[in-house]
């Protein structure tokens, strides 16, 4: 018998997740405990590992989003006969999918109507992520309350009870070492090119994304359903996500890098699209790569202006613990209600790399002297001619939106009412329709 | 090895608190009276009726003809037609021949008859192994009564709960079944004068811990205790219950010791399969304690097979304190 590898349930009020990508082609093998695919929910995005050692068949197409406890790929043993795909795979909203077509999961349609709430998803099934695991997750039911109440994900932990098993000590220890305080990291700069990672499929003009300060490419997750007709490449910014942690002495030679990571993919035309910091950074690109800009979208972007609320990038940069890390993270939202405790423990866990917060809190003192932005491109706005619009906030406690008024005429501006700092996470469906509309 | 016992409180020996507890109910209640076979001059086959034939007469204390099932018949009379019978068997294990009455009619008459009457009968029944008295005079079958709506089974483990759950037996309008491990006749303990009652269907805390639950009857609740003890020096915080009533079970007491430790381990005597402890452990898993669980629950009782004769093989076929020690260390510490 093959074993089902699930769509684990990684976060508190998570229905769905989205195959991101797989580690390893069809037919090739994994052993237990490598990881397998990628999955991306509406909140963050991680590694999950294979639940068995065996070879990768009928695998979920890349983006396919796939409700949590259903089947995403199955692994044989060696020698097994591979048949039929045992079960299709779930569709979001109930109905099985056809395995091969990605498209068919995630349809357009599925993208939310502007300024209607986002479609009703299926009501999880709580006890499927954790009980439909027979080959994967052994755990006693201790631990199992435990993480179902610490939202933690049960798939993520090391057991050291008999045979692997998670005991309530794991989830414990686990907790223990979200808590533990690190000693004030030392930064040690790392060389390196900046990663960047790629859509699967998307035709035209690629569309070039460039996350925010204390952010990743992970970030861009819930708008790219929308955008995903054209290929879609992230650019972890350095020190962030699985960028090398460079050291970045001011918003100059922060540039130079993305630009130089820009150049690099050789690309004839590309659609910039910026958030925050990331919108600086485009809109300095755009500035010195006119011709090869097809477009600029600056989501609430930096640079226009010197204010920004030093002490949440200083928190966040500083949080140890998701405790400490959940107010900030509640600060960059108008509804805070967005940031669950498991949202802030997963943001915690993607944040647990002393070094890499320590590469942060350089680079936003760099960037934001004493709670200043001491970058300014005012004057690139006003000089760059290719079709631009600014969304933003005006709920947004970050970056005050009053700065989007400078821009000249030619320049679109869309503005939301009780949105924070993050409208493409806030309001995913709008922004995506508006970034759709333009490229 | 009782945790009330002080030396300066007045100790008796489990049998002769039975003694005691028979005593003052034939004093104070005149429809109190004995039945069984030998209980009489001979004292009784351990010897816990005693002298009180002497006392309280022979039409109070009654010698029955050699037939488990024509004593219980009318021990099971007389508590329908308003006395208060205490039949005692010479060996648990004649309840085999007696079990018409025992279960269809004490246990039944109530139900079957409206509640228009009732039983107010109590048997006590010498059990366990360890005396080298074989298959037939053995046996812990406590939970072939234990399956019977309308019959309570109480088990104690110390001369304090003998005479308390004697007396609370006898105040209950329903039969009572006590099984009295013949190994703790002789055991000594502080037991309080006069009458008292210790609660039908309340089990015991012997001993607080918060690593691991064990929940023993009888005289495993004595090996519990001597294996919580060793435990600690392991760092190992065993909590011991005494289950005391098997029906009905203390349910509370069970779940919120689990909820506590989150590790259980059963220890009885009478055989694993079926038995008392499979009872318990059901009744976790059923239950919301079950979330709390942090490893497998492990029963411990006597082994699929008659008590040997040989008396090694005898010991080998019920729990020891030494097994106690491993399963407790293999559960808390996560090697099962």
């Amino acid at each position: 018998m093959p074993v089902e590898v699930i769509m684990p349930k990684v976060d508190m009020d998570m229905a769905s997740g989205k195959v991101m990508s797989w580690h390893i082609e069809i037919g090739q093998s994994v052993e237990k405990g490598e990881p397998l695919f990628d999955i991306e929910t509406d909140k963050a995005a991680m590694e999950v590992e294979a639940p068995a050692t065996g070879i990768l068949h009928h695998a979920a197409p890349e983006g396919a989003e796939i409700p949590i406890g259903k089947a995403v790929a199955w692994l044989y043993a060696e020698g097994e006969e591979v048949g039929e795909q045992p079960a299709p795979f779930a569709a979001v909203g109930g109905d099985a999918a056809p395995a091969p077509e990605p498209a068919e999961a995630l349809s357009d349609d599925s993208a939310p109507e502007p300024g209607s709430e986002p479609e009703p998803r299926p009501e999880p099934e709580p006890e499927l992520a954790y009980a439909g695991d027979a080959e994967g997750i052994r755990a006693t039911p201790a631990a199992r309350r435990l993480a179902r109440e610490e939202g933690v994900a049960l798939a993520e932990l090391p057991g050291t009870g008999p045979r692997g098993r998670v005991q309530a000590f794991d989830v414990r220890e686990y907790l223990k070492g979200l808590a533990t305080p690190s000693a004030p990291a030392t930064f040690r700069p790392e060389t390196g090119p900046l990663h960047i990672s790629r859509s699967k499929g998307g035709t035209g003009t690629p569309v070039v994304m460039i996350h925010g300060f204390a952010s990743d490419a992970t970030s861009w997750a819930p708008i790219e359903s929308a955008i995903k007709h054209r290929p879609l490449i992230r650019i972890d910014l350095p020190g962030h996500g699985k960028s090398p942690k460079l050291r970045i002495r001011d918003f100059a030679a922060l540039v130079k890098e993305v630009r130089a990571a820009f150049d690099g993919l050789q690309l004839d035309q590309a659609h910039l699209v910026g958030h925050s910091l990331g919108g600086a950074v485009a809109l300095a690109l755009a500035d010195t790569r006119e011709r090869k800009v097809s477009s600029l979208s600056l989501i609430a972007p930096a640079g226009l202006g010197p204010q920004v609320n030093g002490e949440a990038l200083n928190g966040i940069c500083k949080a140890t613990r998701a405790e400490s890390l959940g107010p900030w993270l509640r600060s960059l939202v108008a509804d805070e209600s967005l940031i669950t405790d498991g949202y802030a423990r997963l943001a915690m866990q993607a944040r647990s790399d002393a070094n890499l917060r320590a590469a942060q809190l350089a680079m936003a003192d760099a960037l934001f002297p004493d709670g200043v932005q001491a970058f300014d491109l005012r004057a690139a706005l006003g000089r760059i001619e290719v079709p631009a619009r600014i969304l933003w906030g005006k709920s947004d406690a970050i970056l005050p939106w009053s700065h989007a008024l400078q821009a000249p005429g030619r320049v679109a501006l869309h503005l939301f009412d009780g949105v924070g700092h993050m409208p493409q996470l806030e309001v995913a469906g709008e922004v995506g329709k508006i970034l759709r509309a333009q490229l | 090895m009782n945790a009330h016992s002080k030396p300066d409180l007045r100790e008796l020996s489990y049998a002769e608190a039975i003694r005691e507890a028979m005593d003052i109910a034939l004093t104070n209640d005149p429809s109190v009276i004995l039945m069984g076979e030998d209980i009489g001059v001979y004292g009784g086959a351990f010897q816990v009726t005693g002298d009180l034939v002497d006392k309280h007469g022979t039409d109070r204390v009654m010698d029955t003809p050699i037939s488990e099932l024509g004593g219980a018949g009318v021990a099971v009379g007389a508590a329908l037609t308003g006395l208060k019978p205490i039949f005692e068997f010479q060996f648990s294990d004649f309840a085999a021949l007696a079990m018409e009455q025992i279960v269809n009619q004490a246990a039944k008459v109530r139900y079957m008859l409206g509640g228009s009457v009732s039983v107010p009968l109590v048997m006590r029944f010498p059990a366990g192994s360890g005396t080298g008295a074989a298959a037939q005079h053995s046996q812990s079958i406590e939970a072939w009564l234990g399956h019977v709506p309308g019959l309570k089974v109480v088990q104690p483990s110390t001369p304090e709960d003998a005479k308390g759950l004697l007396l609370a037996a006898l105040e209950d309008p329903d039969p009572v079944m006590i099984f009295e491990h013949k190994i703790l006749y002789k055991m000594k303990g502080h037991v309080p004068e006069g009458h008292y009652t210790t609660p039908i269907g309340k089990a015991a805390i012997r001993r607080d811990g918060k690593d691991v639950s064990i929940v023993a009857t009888s005289l495993m609740v004595h090996k519990a205790m001597q294996a919580a003890e060793q435990l600690e020096a392991d760092g190992i915080d065993a909590e011991v219950i005494d289950l005391r009533t098997v029906r009905p079970m203390d349910r509370d007491t069970v779940l919120s010791s689990v909820r506590k430790t989150g590790r259980m381990i059963c220890v009885y005597e009478g055989v694993k399969t079926l038995g008392v402890g499979a009872e318990i452990s059901a009744m976790v898993a059923e239950s919301d304690a079950f979330d709390y669980l942090d490893a497998p629950i492990i029963r411990l009782g006597g082994a699929e097979c008659p008590i040997p004769y040989n008396p090694e093989l005898e010991k080998a076929a019920v729990p020891q304190m030494p097994d106690i020690l491993a399963a407790a260390r293999d559960v808390v510490k996560g090697r099962v």
